[in-house]
């Protein structure tokens, strides 16, 4: 009795997993991940390897090695180490401009290992849990639950080849014995060479290959122009990240469209205003993407006024008034008085943030970089189909994410879903319709009594018709 | 079954001609196309396997490198600064007026993103009162007109000179002094801010006059009532309280006046309530062409145009009048002794109106109205129209002054008198001895080329302004865009020029707040006034009415009336859709067949005619009575004193048999590419009486045939159904045939035994109830033998949720053609130009069938608007192999362009005849554009246009080249309504939802709704006993529901 021995020696082993499990559960890299990117990505680099607002955090565990404590009680609140006197906090202090650091005195240590576990992986590695699966732009969150089988399916092709040779050779062997027992034999066996430059075997190679290549044409076909995973740049380095992740700001804020109209509306720059007349530089970029907004409305940072005339102001005067702003912004960053001539880097660095205004508002259609945002569109449907943000945000009450994605997590917006019809028919076929309280549905009386009877637990999108041509095609 | 299948539309298929009816069983007109392209241009148009393996590889290669491309870069650009009004993707609605001349039309204008694509009605307005006609339901698309002026500018030559507007500001305001004679020509003016506008410029230069002139003129009729009430106007004619309307030569309904209003009040009394005691009013109109009007007529006497005067004096004779009348022809004399009883037993209920040019006319019929009671009950004073102010004598004496060098400067208002006179050859030399011309045309025409200047005027669309089409009655014109081009107001420019520096806004604010604002006690403040004023586009307020007592000179009158002439006369007639010319170069309207000859692109000539026994045909007669015209599209010279131009001929029902009739507005030389030299323009025609007015006839006389019209742009015997024909010297229905050699002929497509038409005169409803009431037992029970599972389709989809269908009061319906444009505007239908039309590619979704019927040399009319009829057994959908039409649980049959590949089989298999193909790329959507124009030596389609394509409907795809095309219902809005009432969580109601044609329609003679909703307007109209669908019996299950046309005809009032 074999399987006896076995289930205490299996039981066991589950309950060591177990308590593995439990135990990394306090301290792990995926909730530092969180608590990073909720508490330190505003000034931190999330690659750990570049400055941002704040200092690159990799390898901070060298740089305190041997003093754990002191570095712990320093994220919670740096302010009460450098007024310790602590040589190297003071220094670093100074170095990054006195800048200050928000204290975290809430966080546990567990939280601050998992916070360091996080770094240190990320830093070391470039993600949150090694090993790391090469990040394709677009499309980790579809890759993850797809499993490559393709190994296995080359294995199983190789087995069934070699099976198929041995079965022809023995074929060709008993053949052989056969015509050999009736005495006709022939000069010499079929060679593997022969056997494979038969005219079977040519015949087969060809008709394989003719069905390959016709499924990968019409899959490929198919494919064409559907751009799932579209992440183009765009003109202004726009966080969804930053503002619908870590702002929390609602979707609908901006995309104000999304729930009266068809589309859901890139918002108008003066939308973008009502926040960044206050807020004037980005917690990763500084003042290279906000100050794109101010060059496209019109808005001086300096003086919080609107430049009169705006459209018609000569290139020179507009590149003034930003440059004088992004300079006087390094100046401070940097510490250098007024007046003092601008190092070299300081040079290069306005000059390069006006370049990057002046290509991402201008496009070949547009010379003056006053004027809307030439923001580049992701999500494209063919012409001749129609589709309403407000009938699935409004009425079928369907979040945003569900087609887009997690947008919140996205730094670079890309095209989540295929946005095929394949994809659209799935979901009317799931998607139950909103028919409670909405009497508008009233009229399909048969649902209803089915409903009341116990017949029927729900009514989908395809029931009412959702399927049909001309609900997206007129 | 009474009245059935007596009807025709036109002399082809009454004649029984084979040639027709051959054609008739085609779908798609089998021309020639590979031989006319090898004899034409020399194309080698046959193929071999060699040239099929090359096309074969170039298409793959080409498909393979169209693959390859990257996909574009698209932007989405959004607003700097977001307008509250706007959300895009959602339509804003602008209440303003449609104003062109005397035509109005209080509207609401739908603008998506700013941009206007869509004219509706406006419910607010008591003078159009929702209703548009097709001018009005067109106006957007003239908006977009890429061949507008599009600055101030210098002319010479026909050429524009641009300069600035300060520029010409200074230069006309050198060329102007204190006691110059300036003469501003204008049609009729509506704005009252506009003639303060005048009046401010008349203070500056006091030796300025308004000439003030109408194309087609009510001169007479404001002559008239000055002499007879000393009110120069045109009364508040009340139609809707008429029980007897006589009209002499008035087309009330298409033309005259105020076409839109006049017939809503015509409606009221025209549709049948109530089945088991119907009642209606009775029509007789007097004319010599058949006019919209009197296509709707109960009864129409045919007359000679020289015989009106003696027709009116009749009358007035019967009534007890005792004045001289010059003998008319017999058949007519009886008829008016007869409708003068019928007038007598109706006293003050009659309303009488005269379409003529005639003084003496007009004098004779207000004396009649006044013997018959009508002033006070069929005729106010309460509210006089201002639609036509125009005198005829203005214009003479402008010609005058200018020949005779009196007259300084001359400002073209908005008026073309160098096209639209009878003398406009005297106004053009005139005008070269004028030393300033300014014109504020928006578009380049005949009058605007010979001044020297050009201040372009905004688009209607573009403007501020207001109208008062009727005293009162107050509309606002608000821009619903900004200007597109460097155009200024024209009211703007004339107040600059008078010193005043205001901006119109202004000015017609300051206006409104001193004369309107008086007038009402609603609002306390100027500014809540002027903003309800705005959002409404209406302000009305009642006046009262003045009591008038008859005054006129009859005798006068009556000693004026001429004898009739004896030789063939000529007709000239305004037509519903281009006017007077000045809608010319409007493409929609263009296309638009004309309601009665159904033809497009042009002007032809209607000839009578007449019943000959010796060949038992239905000819055509020209003038010498010999010779005789017959066949379609034959084409003769018209000759009327040194004019002399070709037409071609349309057989036309109810012409009468001494006159010839043809429409003006046409042959415009300066418009612009879509009206360039299409037509003839017959206004040198026109004769001037001694009283100064121009008369709309002629004596004149028609050649022998001279040849035939291979571009004949005549959509009558398109997409027909219902012809009969002639197998082995019988008489039979084409089906029959079908049925007995199906397999040696197999005809195909054309049905006649069937439903198409039910009509009865209002004292045999009972009959007609009955008679449908049987076809529909016949019907059903041939239809309980289908093997379609109908009735579960029916208890599980078509009773859930909604189910679309439209309902056609063929007895409101009058032919007007507002649905035809309007749902060429809605639904992104292209326009194709004549060659395509006579091709029989024209792509109207609907089209507007018109049956004539009973006494063939003087038919009635039946309108049957027809478009796509949902068929819940669509035959179309069987038998798509791409399943690219189908049917939704709505009981709408889908079109679903992207999967159709151009097969064909839906058309050919529809019964109704209403799917459309896209034979070329109209639109410039497809991949690969077009090459054929090219090739053809054509013009690029008329949507491949930029500037046009704004127009374009957003929601409706816009189709490309080899798919099949037709009726949706208008999903887009069906979908748009049950959108909104989903949102607000509430039961979809009748407003939520309806079609383009419907809401187009000016008497509501369509109505769109949901069968499921039994008490909504749909429901309960096709409750109606009267309601039948057409092939009811073929078991298509359709989805429009037609009521039968009743008419109130007496015997012996026709001649």
């Amino acid at each position: 009795m074999v399987y006896k021995s076995l289930i205490p020696r299996i039981l066991f082993i589950l309950s060591l997993m177990l308590v593995t499990i439990s135990v990394q559960a306090e301290v792990s890299a995926s909730s530092g991940k969180t608590l990073f990117k909720n508490n330190c990505a505003s000034c931190h680099n999330k690659n750990m390897k570049d400055d941002l607002t704040g200092p690159a955090l990799g390898g901070v565990q060298e740089r305190w090695e041997g003093r754990e404590e002191l570095l712990y009680s320093w994220i919670r609140n740096s302010q009460a180490v450098i007024a310790s006197g602590d040589e190297y906090a003071v220094n670093l202090y100074n170095k990054w401009n006195k800048a200050l650091m928000n204290p975290f005195t809430n966080l546990t240590d567990d939280e601050v290992g998992s916070l360091l576990l996080y770094i240190n992986n990320m830093y070391s590695a470039g993600c949150a849990e090694p090993p790391c699966e090469d990040a394709v732009p677009g499309g980790p969150a579809i890759a993850a639950e797809q499993t490559n089988n393709t190994p296995l399916y080359l294995t199983l092709m190789v087995i069934l080849g070699i099976l198929a040779v041995v079965l022809a050779r023995i074929v060709s062997n008993l053949n052989h014995m056969v015509q050999t027992k009736e005495g006709n034999a022939p000069a010499q066996r079929a060679t593997l060479v022969d056997m494979l430059t038969s005219k079977g075997m040519i015949a087969f190679v060809l008709f394989a290959l003719v069905i390959f290549g016709g499924y990968t044409t019409v899959n490929n076909a198919i494919n064409l122009n559907r751009m799932q995973g579209y992440a183009p740049d765009q003109p202004i380095k726009f966080s969804h990240a930053t503002h619908a992740g870590l702002q929390q700001i609602d979707c609908q804020y901006c995309h104000d469209g999304a729930r009266r109209s068809k589309h859901s509306v890139i918002p108008a720059a003066n939308t973008c205003m009502n926040c960044h007349k206050a807020i004037k530089k980005g917690s990763q970029y500084g003042t290279a993407e906000i100050t794109k907004i101010y060059a496209s409305v019109g808005y001086d940072p300096a003086t919080d006024k609107m430049i009169e005339n705006y459209e018609d102001m000569d290139i020179d005067a507009i590149k003034k008034v930003y440059t004088d702003w992004i300079e006087s912004n390094y100046r401070k960053d940097n510490s250098i008085e007024e007046g003092t001539a601008l190092p070299k880097d300081g040079v290069e660095e306005v000059a390069a943030q006006w370049d990057g205004i002046v290509s991402s508002l201008t496009t070949d259609v547009k010379d003056h970089v006053s004027g809307p945002i030439p923001w580049v569109r992701i999500h494209n449907l063919p012409d001749h189909v129609y589709f309403n943000h407000a009938q699935h945000v409004t009425v079928g009450k369907q979040e945003c994410q569900t087609c887009h994605g997690p947008v919140e997590e996205m730094e670079l917006l890309y095209q989540y879903s295929p946005l095929s019809m394949g994809w659209c028919i799935n979901c009317h076929r799931q998607t139950e319709v909103q028919f409670s309280g909405n009497e508008y549905y009233e009229s399909y009386e048969m649902y209803h009594n089915q409903i009341k009877d116990g017949k029927r637990e729900k009514v989908t999108v395809e029931e009412i018709g959702g399927l049909e041509c001309q609900k997206c095609h007129y | 079954m009474k009245n059935r299948n007596n009807a025709w539309v036109g002399t082809a298929d009454k004649n029984n001609d084979p040639k027709f009816n051959e054609l008739a069983t085609e779908e798609f007109v089998g021309l020639p196309i590979a031989e006319t392209l090898s004899s034409e241009t020399g194309i080698d148009t046959s193929s071999n396997r060699r040239d099929f393996l090359k096309y074969l590889g170039f298409g793959l290669g080409a498909a393979t490198i169209a693959a390859g491309c990257e996909t574009p870069l698209r932007r989405a650009i959004p607003y700097v600064e977001k307008p509250d009004a706007i959300v895009p993707g959602v339509a804003t609605y602008y209440a303003t007026s449609f104003v062109n001349g005397g035509d109005y039309a209080s509207i609401l204008v739908k603008t998506r993103e700013g941009r206007p694509i869509k004219i509706e009605g406006n419910s607010l307005s008591s003078v159009s009162q929702g209703g548009t006609g097709a001018r009005g339901q067109a106006m957007v698309l003239s908006l977009y007109d890429s061949e507008r002026l599009k600055n101030a500018g210098k002319v010479a030559d026909g050429a524009v000179t641009e300069m600035s507007w300060a520029e010409l500001d200074r230069e006309i305001g050198g060329k102007l002094s204190a006691g110059s004679q300036i003469r501003i020509v204008t049609h009729t003016v509506l704005s009252p801010t506009t003639k303060r506008v005048f009046q401010e410029f008349k203070n500056r230069y006091p030796n300025t006059e308004i000439v003030t002139y109408d194309p087609i003129s009510s001169s007479a009729l404001l002559e008239a009532n000055e002499s007879c009430f000393g009110l120069g106007v045109v009364p508040n004619y009340r139609f809707d309280n008429a029980q007897v309307i006589l009209s002499f030569g008035a087309d009330f309904m298409g033309t005259w006046i105020s076409p839109e209003e006049y017939s809503i009040q015509y409606m009221k009394n025209r549709r049948i309530k109530d089945v088991k005691n119907p009642k209606m009013s009775r029509h007789i109109q007097v004319e010599s062409g058949m006019s919209l009007t009197g296509s709707n007529a109960d009864n129409r006497v045919r007359i000679r145009p020289s015989e009106m005067g003696g027709a009116i004096a009749l009358l007035l004779n019967e009534l007890g009048g005792g004045v001289s009348a010059p003998k008319i022809n017999d058949k007519a004399t009886a008829a008016i002794k007869k409708l003068a009883l019928e007038l007598q037993a109706n006293i003050g209920k009659c309303l009488v109106v005269c379409g003529t040019n005639n003084v003496a006319h007009q004098v004779l019929v207000n004396k009649i109205n006044d013997v018959l009671g009508s002033y006070g009950n069929t005729i106010k004073f309460d509210a006089p129209s201002y639609q036509r102010q125009g005198r005829d004598k203005n214009i003479r004496d402008l010609v005058r002054d200018m020949n005779a060098g009196s007259v300084d400067a001359v400002f073209v208002w908005n008026a073309n008198p160098a096209y639209d006179i009878p003398d406009a050859d005297k106004f053009k030399t005139g005008l070269a001895k004028v030393g300033t011309t300014v014109s504020f045309s928006t578009n380049m025409d005949e009058t605007t080329a010979l001044c020297g200047y050009v201040a372009p005027n905004h688009h209607n669309l573009e403007s501020w302004g207001d109208a008062e089409p009727k005293k009162g009655h107050y509309s606002i014109i608000q821009p619903t865009i900004s200007p597109l081009f460097n155009t200024r107001q024209a009211e703007e420019t004339l107040l600059k020029w008078s010193g005043n520096n205001a901006s119109y806004y202004d000015y017609l604010q300051s206006s409104w707040q001193s004369d309107m604002m008086a007038q009402q006690s609603s609002f306390l403040s100027f500014q809540a006034f002027w903003d309800n004023a705005v959002h409404d586009g209406v302000f009305e307020v009642a006046s009262s009415n003045p009591a008038v007592v008859f005054n006129g000179n009859v005798s006068g009158a009556a000693s004026q009336i001429k004898k009739p002439s004896t030789g063939l006369e000529v007709a000239f007639y305004e037509t519903v859709n281009i006017g007077s010319g000045q809608y010319a170069n409007n493409p929609w309207l263009q296309e638009m067949p004309d309601p009665i000859m159904r033809t497009v692109w042009g002007n032809y000539l209607s000839v009578p005619v007449e019943w000959d026994e010796s060949s038992s045909q239905f000819i055509g007669k020209n003038n010498t009575g010999t010779k005789l015209v017959y066949g379609v599209a034959d084409i003769v010279d018209l000759s009327v004193g040194n004019f002399k131009e070709p037409f071609t001929t349309i057989q036309q029902f109810g012409q009468d048999a001494n006159t010839v009739s043809v429409g003006l507005g046409f042959g415009r030389e300066v418009v612009g590419k879509a009206g360039q030299n299409v037509g003839k323009n017959v206004f040198p025609c026109l004769k001037i009486d001694e009283n100064g007015n121009t008369q709309y006839y002629s004596e004149g006389s028609i050649s022998e045939i001279i040849g035939k019209n291979r571009e004949f742009g005549c959509v009558q015997y398109h997409h027909t159904f219902g012809v009969t024909g002639e197998h082995e010297g019988e008489e039979v229905k084409l089906d029959e045939v079908a049925l007995s050699s199906l397999i040696t002929d197999g005809y195909q497509g054309s049905l006649t035994d069937r439903t198409i038409l039910f009509n009865s005169n209002l004292d045999g409803v009972d009959g007609l109830v009955k008679d449908i009431a049987k076809m529909k037992k016949v019907a059903d029970h041939r239809n309980d033998a289908t093997l379609y599972p109908y009735k579960e389709y029916q208890e599980e989809f078509y009773s859930q949720g909604h189910h679309w269908a439209i309902h056609v009061d063929m007895n409101a319906c009058y032919g007007c053609g507002a649905c035809t444009v309007a749902c060429m505007a809605e639904n992104n239908v292209p326009v194709v130009g004549n060659r395509e039309v006579a091709r029989h590619h024209e792509m109207t979704w609907l089209r507007i069938d018109r049956y004539f019927y009973g006494d063939a040399e003087n038919p009635n009319t039946v309108y049957m608007p027809m478009m796509c009829q949902h068929c819940d057994n669509a035959p179309c959908e069987n038998v798509c192999p791409v399943n690219a039409t189908n049917h939704s649980s709505e009981g709408l049959n889908q079109m679903t362009y992207n999967r159709c590949v151009g097969t064909r089989y839906c058309a050919n298999n529809c019964p109704y005849k209403v799917r459309r193909f896209n034979w070329l790329d109209y639109t410039s959507a497809d991949l690969f554009g077009g090459n054929q124009n090219a090739i053809n030596g054509e013009d690029p389609a008329y949507y491949t246009d930029n500037l046009v394509r704004m127009v374009l409907n957003p929601d409706v795809t816009v189709r490309s080249r080899g798919v099949i095309e037709k009726c949706s219902f208008c999903v887009q809005r069906i979908q748009q309504g049950k959108l909104t009432a989903k949102a607000e969580g509430r039961k979809l109601t009748d407003r939520d939802v309806t079609s383009a044609c419907a809401s187009a329609c000016p008497t509501g003679a369509i109505t769109f709704g949901d069968t499921n909703n039994k008490k909504g307007d749909l429901g309960q109209a096709i409750e109606s006993p009267l309601v039948y669908r057409v092939f009811e019996e073929i078991g298509v299950q359709s989805s429009v529901f037609y009521q039968a046309k009743v008419i109130n005809k007496k015997e012996g009032l026709d001649a």
